[in-house]
């Protein structure tokens, strides 16, 4: 019972760990922009079966194709952010319409393109079991995806809170009209933040094909599951994304432990009920505030 | 250094400033008085950028500023604080400052900022958390520290005393007209306060309904029987009473 408890909690932090990787990227850009990009979990898929076309078509490690990955999911995001960009009023609705509309169109395109079905990597050193402290079991790919995604998110954070772009971020996202009155040029803060976003999309992108599976459909549920942990985290915090995504990760696998797979959505849904009717600003909320 | 030429600024039926017209010479501090709604902040948004005039011209020293965006305006050297403060998220003071400083000035200059530090009173709580560990009077001094770190030719300050007591307004003050003569700036104030205004300005705008309706010395500006009507919609001061 202790063991397998165990094991599900450490399941858990594994899945919080990709998780929060698509959720930072979602947090960055709602920081700087106020904008919720619904199309986000699509760029997450599109790296993913950048991934999957690598492995499949040319032979190669889908490691390899991270840099081709990152290229074209830099330039789906640049499109992104340029239609974006082109709205001037009623910002927050008007995204929420343009970027659904977006991740629809993204998530066609790859499904005429790569069809319908589910795939996952044919790279045995991916599937390859590791054990930690001699009772918890995790694939390569799984614990290569937390510890690389932590890696990212303290380099974002790290970003945030030392470099002048980092700080230009913070104060955009605090008090936007002041901040451009300082001299913050604006456009060029937001296309910085939409290509780390970028960037994050890829390596969770690549996570998921290596360590789970993909499918077309994958990108909405990837949104919403970014959108609520960044809300339960209180919209910008950088670890309380991380925590965030921790606890639905823990949740979901708790769930699927004691009582059933079809319940593992539904279980984070009511955690993130509880934690919005218990503080509804999130759990590190009210500030407004990235990084801290 | 500021010419503004017949300014109007429309916001859909209503016209919020009609046909603004002056200018603003180096050095030079303006006290900017008028009712509530009379379009001043209107005017601080017109000159910083916020929002751009249906007609007229604007220039800053030779340069047009119709279609430049805030944050050059800012780099060109107009600073301004708001009303209301809000310092940027989860930053200290200090940061504030640098932040201000690097994108506003373009450089890094730490004694700079901690001779603002000084003559803003603030070199105490410079590590403090700006958002959660600042009074009233600090939160206004930041306000005005922000903008000065831009190294500004040119500050627009809007109702940076409003909310003080008596006793740290005439504190305020003096940080001003010393903040002022250290960096030899030209100041615009809105303030409702016309003992303040008198004792920092020697030049007066009045706005009423988007238009000026008075400019010239304390005394004079505040004599104008129009100037009277328009606080108190009476023509002399004793019909007032």
């Amino acid at each position: 019972m202790l063991e397998l408890t165990l094991q599900a909690l450490f399941s858990g932090l594994l899945a919080g760990g990709y998780y929060a990787t698509v959720a930072v990227g979602l947090a960055l850009v709602f920081g700087t922009m106020r904008v919720i990009n619904l199309a986000h979990g699509e760029l997450v898929l599109l790296a993913a079966y950048v991934a999957y076309a690598a492995e499949t078509n040319y032979g190669v490690n889908p490691v390899m194709a991270i840099p081709v990955a990152l290229v074209i999911v830099g330039t789906a995001s640049a499109i992104v952010y340029a239609l974006l960009s082109r709205i001037h009023q009623d910002r927050e609705i008007n995204s929420l319409i343009l970027t659904f509309g977006l991740g629809i169109i993204l998530t066609n395109a790859i499904l005429s393109i790569w069809a319908a079905d589910i795939h996952s990597t044919s790279d045995p050193w991916f599937q390859d079991s590791m054990v930690i402290a001699d009772t918890l079991f995790a694939m390569n790919a799984e614990v290569a995806a937390f510890v690389g995604g932590l890696v990212l998110m303290a380099g974002v954070w790290w970003w945030l809170n030392h470099s002048w772009q980092g700080r230009a971020v913070r104060a955009l996202s605090s008090n936007r009209a002041a901040a451009t009155l300082m001299g913050v040029n604006p456009r060029k803060i937001e296309i910085l933040s939409f290509l780390i976003a970028a960037l994050l999309a890829t390596f969770a992108g690549f996570a998921i094909y290596t360590g789970k599976t993909v499918f077309p459909a994958l990108g909405h549920v990837l949104t919403v599951k970014a959108f609520i942990i960044t809300v339960l985290a209180g919209m910008g915090s950088i670890p309380g994304v991380l925590i965030g995504a921790i606890m639905i990760g823990v949740i979901e696998s708790l769930t699927v432990t004691y009582l059933s797979a079809s319940l593992q959505e539904l279980a984070g849904m009511i955690l993130f009920l509880v934690v919005l009717f218990v503080s509804p600003s999130g759990l590190f909320g009210g500030g407004r505030a990235l990084a801290r | 250094m500021l010419t503004l030429e017949g300014v109007q600024v429309n916001f859909g039926g209503v016209q919020a400033l009609k046909s603004a017209s002056f200018s603003v010479a180096e050095g030079e501090s303006i006290g900017l008085v008028g009712p509530n709604g009379a379009g001043k902040t209107t005017l601080f948004n017109v000159i910083s950028g916020v929002v751009r005039p249906t007609a007229g011209r604007l220039d800053f020293r030779g340069t047009s500023l119709l279609k430049l965006p805030e944050w050059k305006r800012a780099r060109l050297g107009i600073g301004r604080s708001f009303q209301i403060p809000r310092p940027f998220g989860h930053c200290t003071v200090r940061e504030n400052l640098l932040v201000a400083q690097r994108f506003g000035a373009g450089k890094k200059d730490p004694k700079r900022i901690d001779e603002i530090l000084d003559i803003l009173n603030l070199r105490d709580k410079a590590d403090r958390d700006a958002t959660t560990e600042l009074a009233l009077t600090e939160h206004k001094a930041l306000e005005v520290g922000k903008a000065l770190a831009t190294e500004p030719s040119l500050l627009l300050l809007d109702e940076v005393l409003a909310g003080l007591e008596t006793s740290s307004k005439r504190a305020f003050m003096e940080r001003l007209a010393a903040v002022r003569d250290r960096y030899r700036l030209a100041m615009v104030i809105i303030e409702h306060d016309i003992a303040t205004i008198a004792a920092l300005c020697p030049r007066v705008l009045v706005l009423n309904f988007g238009q000026i309706i008075a400019d010239g010395s304390p005394d004079a500006v505040f004599r104008d029987p129009e100037v009277i009507r328009s606080y108190t919609g009476e023509t002399t001061l004793a019909e007032a009473s």
